[in-house]
């Protein structure tokens, strides 16, 4: 009965855990939290935030499956494809999560219910876009009482939307540095002086830390609130995070179609010989794009029919593909920023609460085109480094593209003295890859002089 | 970091926060009430009679 897993990342909440029983990912509701659940069931609540694509879809199931004592019901909620963390996403991404935090905690206080935690942690990618994965995240409003997850919304998601604001950079990173939010007294130090000329970013960020600096060690256990005040703080961020933006990198779209333009018959080939890959290849569902740049190559995968993760290390391309997949709400390409040579390691308690990216991206095809070259060149790897991480990643089958060494991008990535790899050339790339490959395909790409090869895992 | 800085839970100086932005964001919306009554008036009239033409 009791032969269950309880998920590495579901310790915190002492409303319930999430496990794993026979493959299958279930929430367990505790006795503690049943005060809470049944007004968030009762109200309406639940119904109202899954109708309307803010809360993931679940089912309750009156059984207890993992034995425990304090059970009250579990729910089987809807899987995610895949988990990401905001430190894989770029700004327009983390910007709509704060604003799905806010209003999801706007519209719960209509239903008698507050937000208890506000942290993108429990915001993933489901169907084409965001959606909080807690269920469990809310409790009965007490009016009386100010929120409780103020300091941590300003810190997991103002914080870092204003220094990427104010400084026009992509600052993901600082994410995985600090993944409990980058602390307020922090952000004052970094932002710009120009930023306190804005009345919400001083009221949340300057004047939050000046006074939490001044009534450190004094203790507030009487402080009157209500929920007009309430709404006034959160109308005030949802005022400031709508207006930050991050500029459009001309340079990015413009080498886009400087290539496409270039080189016409390179990408109409190279596509060409993609779709039809992937329409001979049978019983293929997921797919992985690594340094898929603006997702050209991702969007095609997914108009045939696979669940494609875009991949890129660019946190501008990355950017530009989820403004492109929201707007044009396309449901089955996730964006992520990753980097092969780099990826965003585990973290947390036991290393396994947020979990390896290497772990989350296997699929059945991956994809790796016009990549090796970068991997070789600005990361010194080598082609079985490669082979080997491909074969980690990839269930059945990967296209590849070699990139030979006199190709302008390879000379240009050399243009500084660097000595090529020895070992770089083709024969040496189809060694190391024939020893976890099986060779099932190769065809040159116009021109180009580059080749794109489909193997497919050997057992 | 101060050592006695681990033991202060950082949501309970938060509360003190919240209750002084809130006051202060209710003098701000007041004001930015105040001002789109102020723009309402004086640019409906003229909205009505280039509707009107």
């Amino acid at each position: 009965m009791s032969n269950f897993r309880q998920h590495p990342s579901s310790f915190r909440d002492e409303a319930g855990f999430v496990f794993l029983k026979d493959d299958i990912l279930y929430r367990q509701v505790n006795q503690l939290y049943a005060p809470h659940y049944q007004r968030a069931v009762t109200s309406g609540f639940y119904q109202f935030a899954i109708e309307n694509n803010l809360l993931i879809p679940h089912l309750e199931l009156q059984e207890n499956l993992t034995g425990t004592d304090n059970w009250y019901t579990t729910l089987k909620p809807e899987p995610v494809q895949t988990i990401s963390y905001p430190y894989e996403w770029p700004f327009d991404m983390l910007k709509d999560a704060a604003l799905l935090t806010l209003r999801l905690t706007k519209e719960a206080l209509r239903y008698g219910l507050i937000l208890k935690d506000a942290t993108p942690y429990n915001i993933q990618w489901f169907k084409g876009q965001l959606i909080f994965i807690d269920t469990l995240s809310f409790e009965n409003y007490q009016p009386e009482r100010p929120w409780n997850a103020y300091r941590q919304f300003c810190e997991q998601f103002l914080s870092p939307l204003l220094l990427m604001h104010y400084h026009q950079t992509f600052l993901h990173p600082l994410m995985l540095a600090w993944p409990e939010g980058i602390p307020i007294e922090l952000t004052k130090k970094l932002l710009p002086f120009r930023s306190r000329f804005s009345l919400h970013t001083w009221l949340h960020i300057f004047l939050q830390s000046h006074i939490s600096e001044k009534t450190r060690h004094k203790e507030f256990h009487k402080v009157a609130f209500s929920q007009k005040k309430l709404m006034r703080l959160l109308l005030s961020l949802e005022l400031l995070i709508e207006k930050l933006k991050i500029r459009d990198s001309e340079k990015h779209w413009s080498a886009y179609y400087h290539e496409a333009k270039e080189r016409g018959d390179y990408l109409k080939t190279k596509t060409a010989v993609l779709e039809s890959w992937i329409s001979k290849i049978q019983n293929i569902h997921t797919a992985t794009d690594l340094g898929c740049n603006t997702g050209e190559f991702s969007l095609r995968c997914a108009r045939k029919g696979l669940h494609t993760l875009a991949i890129d290390a660019d946190a501008a391309c990355i950017n530009l593909l989820y403004r492109k997949i929201k707007n044009e709400s396309i449901t089955s390409v996730q964006p992520l920023i990753g980097n092969a040579a780099f990826p965003s390691p585990g973290i947390g308690w036991q290393n396994k609460e947020r979990l390896p990216l290497l772990t989350r991206i296997i699929s059945d095809v991956t994809l790796a085109l016009a990549l090796i070259h970068h991997l070789a060149i600005s990361a010194n790897i080598r082609f079985r480094q490669m082979a080997e991480l491909f074969r980690k990643i990839c269930k059945r089958f990967l296209i590849i593209e070699f990139v030979p060494a006199d190709d302008e991008k390879t000379l240009w990535l050399l243009r500084h003295g660097k000595p090529l790899p020895e070992d770089y050339s083709e024969q040496h790339f189809l060694t190391a890859f024939q020893k976890h490959f099986k060779l099932e395909d190769s065809l040159p790409v116009a021109d180009s002089g580059r080749t794109l090869y489909l193997f497919s895992v050997t057992p | 970091m101060a050592p006695d800085f681990l033991y202060i839970d950082p949501g309970s100086g938060s509360f003190l926060v919240q209750a002084i932005i809130a006051a202060a964001l209710g003098v701000a919306f007041f004001f930015r009430n105040i001002m789109g009554w102020i723009k309402s008036f004086f640019i409906k009239p003229f909205k009505k009679k280039e509707k009107n033409n």
